[in-house]
């Protein structure tokens, strides 16, 4: 009898084991769409065997562990990559603006720039037209006006690179303090001795988003906490301590701060990665560089339309040497003569009189109002190498452009590879930690039949005991 | 290894979102017909499509004007032809004056006519295009020319100064202008004179010679040329005295002007042929111009144009492609393991 209640304990282990395995598939079935997910599988082992006369007899089966399917060294590379690709999407959208910014349609500064010197070979032709002279102070104010108005929209651009850097430090501060309060319960979890699968998924999940915002980089320590630190080593999350980044204004400027366990520390473009290091490269570095460009450009046609109207004369006498744009005010040491240049240009002429299309006549002589010198002497400045020696304005606005379209074309050509190694990785991580369905209503018929063949088995031990019970009547 | 739900639709996903993408730049490409619509489609093209542009726009603009200095120079060339007939027709006087036996009356006549003459050759001078005169150098508001009221033809009286040849103070008429030819760019670096001043051509002066109306000018007579007013009012006084050959008496004698209408005459035609030349120059230049317009439009569109051809082509391609995907995408969805318990 003894042996028969054996068999019944054995299959009852082989009901309930079965049982759990079909949970188990069930709950990955429900997970076959959930992101970051790993498939689980029980894993079974038979109950200790006893020593039964001369033989070991097991004695059912157990589920010894519920593991899930895991590849650290997909999941490393998925993180890394995370870096990169957050670096280069963090870029694109204020790229797309300054494309948008310089553009390379009809309009544009370039165009402004040849329509001004334009107006000085059209006046030119009729030096006395108080209408030509009218149109080169318009062209002029025009010219300032769009030098104004695209500093104007590369500030912008930098506004909203700080709104969404703003907007983004909460969603990074929960995640660290996310990832520190996993780290505890997976702690909790893993002392007993079980594994701590969804916690871990869902950790791993925001592991990589924070490669992504920020960098991150991860390892894990002896105790199963994940430790989060910045590229440049400054901590995120140490054991169950998160720390918090905070946007501190300053001017108009944005700065970014770490709280580290009761130190502040400032945190640099070096510090960062991932896309608040793309966002903060096109805010500090690259803007900055097309701005100076734009301030050069700016500051070059005031100098030279400035000395080349000052050695002419306007209509009115005594003949008077004029600027025709005001100076740039020199800024303080050691700044570049054309600091903000592109945002001070602005015409000085409002007479139309006093546009200087005559030379310079000598005295008593005084001016004549057909003299045309000094305006052909302007509007042929449009064609010269002033900058440098080797670029028009035009030339130069078409340098700097092309640096716009240089930098956009270099990060849609890194995202899209970028995002082509996300989408590889992925399938890689999903091949070995994905939910198959095949696979899962495969396994469910496989354990379907084993929970059968286990009543059958029940059964018949019923069967036999029932038998037995016969014997005696 | 297996192929899971996820890696299936993300696979399908990524395939349609790439030619969907691509898609709608070739759509973007044929409806605009242009290929560099951002700076980042070709960087390397926008420097040469900038200067281009302004290339262009300078060719409009030499057209533009040497448009209108073609047709400053026609007008100008009109009454250079009317001085060329007055003095024609003072030589025809003047011949008839010295070989017919002309009564004192026909003398004033002819005297008469000349005066009349003269007072066209005034109107020549002064003439206006635009508004403004076209042989006054830069001062073009200002009438060039007017009678000077200090002219003395008698050399016996002393005070004011006689005519002098030498003198460009003691003529007739005083010019008003400057010496300076009005000059348009009409190529990139070429400036070209577009007319005569009024020194030249009717005071004999050249431009590096006349200072002003109230400063004798160096260089008088200069070898060739010869104040037209003054051979236009000394035949009138040599008509009304009928000085015929008195080198010394009232015009210096009708023989004399005969030679000097000549020398006239010369120098209108001189400077006549002189504005010819620069306005088949202009004529040439234009030409040139237009060609260089068509060359400069050519190379913008072969920059920034998109091939119309291949652009269909390829969203034919695209098309196909995105039909495939999509294709795949219902197949797929329609097998299902499912079916199968």
């Amino acid at each position: 009898m003894a042996g028969l209640f054996t068999a019944l304990n054995a299959g009852k282990t082989a009901l309930s084991v079965n049982q759990k395995s079909i949970e188990i598939i069930g709950n990955n079935i429900s997970n076959v769409n959930t992101e970051g997910y790993s498939r689980q599988s029980a894993s079974l082992s038979p109950y200790p065997s006893m020593n039964f006369g001369s033989f070991f007899v097991g004695q059912g089966v157990v589920v010894s562990n519920v593991e899930r399917d895991h590849d650290v060294f997909v999941n490393n590379m998925l993180q890394e990559k995370s870096v990169e690709f957050g670096l280069q999407d963090g870029q694109t959208r204020a790229l797309s603006e300054l494309e948008r910014i310089f553009t390379i349609s009809e309009e544009n500064i370039s165009t402004e720039i040849n329509r001004y010197f334009d107006s000085w070979q059209e006046l030119s032709a009729n030096p006395s037209g108080l209408v030509e002279r009218d149109i080169v102070i318009q062209r002029g104010e025009l010219l300032a006006e769009k030098f104004h108005l695209t500093i104007d929209d590369l500030t912008k651009v930098k506004d909203n690179i700080n709104d969404s850097i703003v907007s983004k430090i909460d969603d990074v501060n929960s995640k660290m303090a996310e990832i520190a309060e996993l780290n505890d319960r997976i702690f909790t979890i893993e002392i007993q001795g079980q594994t701590a699968n969804g916690s871990r998924d869902r950790r791993d999940i925001l592991a990589r988003e924070l490669a992504t915002s920020l960098g991150a980089k991860t390892y894990e320590d002896n105790k199963g906490m994940l430790a989060v630190i910045l590229p440049n080593g400054l901590p995120l999350v140490q054991g169950v301590m998160a720390m918090e980044i905070e946007a501190v204004p300053n001017g108009s400027e944005l700065d970014l701060e770490l709280h580290a366990g009761g130190t502040t520390k400032p945190l640099d473009i070096n510090s960062l990665g991932g896309e608040f290091e793309g966002l903060v490269h096109i805010r500090d570095q690259f803007i900055p560089s097309i701005k100076d460009d734009l301030d050069r450009l700016a500051y070059e046609i005031i100098e030279a339309v400035n000395t080349a109207h000052a050695a002419g004369a306007g209509l009115d006498t005594p003949a008077t040497s004029r600027n025709f744009f005001t100076p740039n005010p020199a800024p303080a040491p050691p700044g570049d003569p054309w600091e903000d240049a592109a945002r001070n240009i602005a015409v000085a002429l409002t007479d139309s009189n006093h546009v200087a299309a005559a030379a310079f006549p000598t005295p008593p002589a005084t001016v004549s109002p057909g003299d045309n010198r000094n305006a052909l002497i302007i509007s042929n400045l449009g064609e010269q190498n002033i900058i440098n020696g080797v670029d028009t304005f035009g030339a130069y606005y078409g340098k700097v452009t092309a640096q716009v379209g240089i930098e956009s074309n270099m990060n849609q050509l890194a995202l899209g590879g970028a995002e082509d190694a996300m989408v590889q990785l992925q399938n890689l991580r999903d091949g070995l930690s994905g939910v198959s369905l095949e696979e899962e209503m495969i396994s469910l018929i496989q354990f379907q039949r084993g929970f059968e063949s286990s009543a059958k088995f029940l059964s018949t031990v019923d069967e036999m005991m029932a038998s037995l019970m016969q014997l005696k009547r | 290894m297996k192929a899971t739900e996820g890696t299936t639709y993300r696979m399908l996903q990524t395939n349609l979102d790439r030619v969907t993408n691509r898609l709608q730049d070739l759509r973007q490409e044929g409806a605009t017909g242009i290929k560099l619509s951002k700076p980042s489609d070709d960087p390397s093209a926008i420097r040469p499509v900038l200067t281009t542009r302004t290339q262009i726009m300078h060719t409009e603009r030499y057209l533009e004007t040497m448009g209108i200095t073609l047709d400053k120079m026609q007008s100008t060339d009109g009454h250079l032809e009317h001085v060329e007939n007055i003095l024609q027709r003072v030589k025809e006087i003047t011949i008839n004056a010295i070989n017919g036996a002309m009564s004192d009356e026909d003398m004033t006549i002819f005297a008469d006519e000349v005066a009349q003459m003269k007072q066209e050759m005034l109107d020549a001078a002064n003439a206006q295009v635009d508004g403004k005169y076209i042989f006054a150098g830069y001062e073009e508001n200002v009438i060039p020319f007017v009678r000077n009221p200090n002219y003395n033809p008698d050399p016996l009286v002393p005070v004011p100064p006689p005519y002098d040849p030498a003198d460009s103070t003691t003529w007739p008429y005083l010019y008003n202008g400057t010496p300076n030819p009005f000059e348009l760019e009409i190529t990139p670096g070429e400036q070209l004179e577009s007319n005569i001043t009024g020194n030249d051509l009717f005071l004999g002066v050249s431009n590096t010679n006349w200072v002003d109306s109230t400063t004798p000018a160096a260089g008088q007579p200069e070898a060739d040329r010869i104040d037209i007013f003054s051979v236009l009012e000394r035949t009138e006084e040599a008509l009304r005295a009928r000085n015929i050959d008195d080198a010394t008496g009232p015009g210096g004698g009708l023989q004399a002007k005969l030679d000097e209408l000549e020398l006239a005459a010369n120098q209108n035609r001189r400077l006549r042929s002189q504005l010819g030349n620069r306005a088949s120059r202009v004529d040439a230049a234009m030409l040139h111009q237009e060609d260089v317009k068509i060359d400069l439009e050519q190379i913008l569109s072969r920059y920034q144009d998109a091939d119309a051809i291949e652009t269909f082509n390829e969203i034919v391609k695209q098309e196909t492609a995105f039909q495939a995907a999509l294709n795949i995408t219902s197949k797929v969805s329609k097998i299902s393991i499912l079916d199968y318990f």
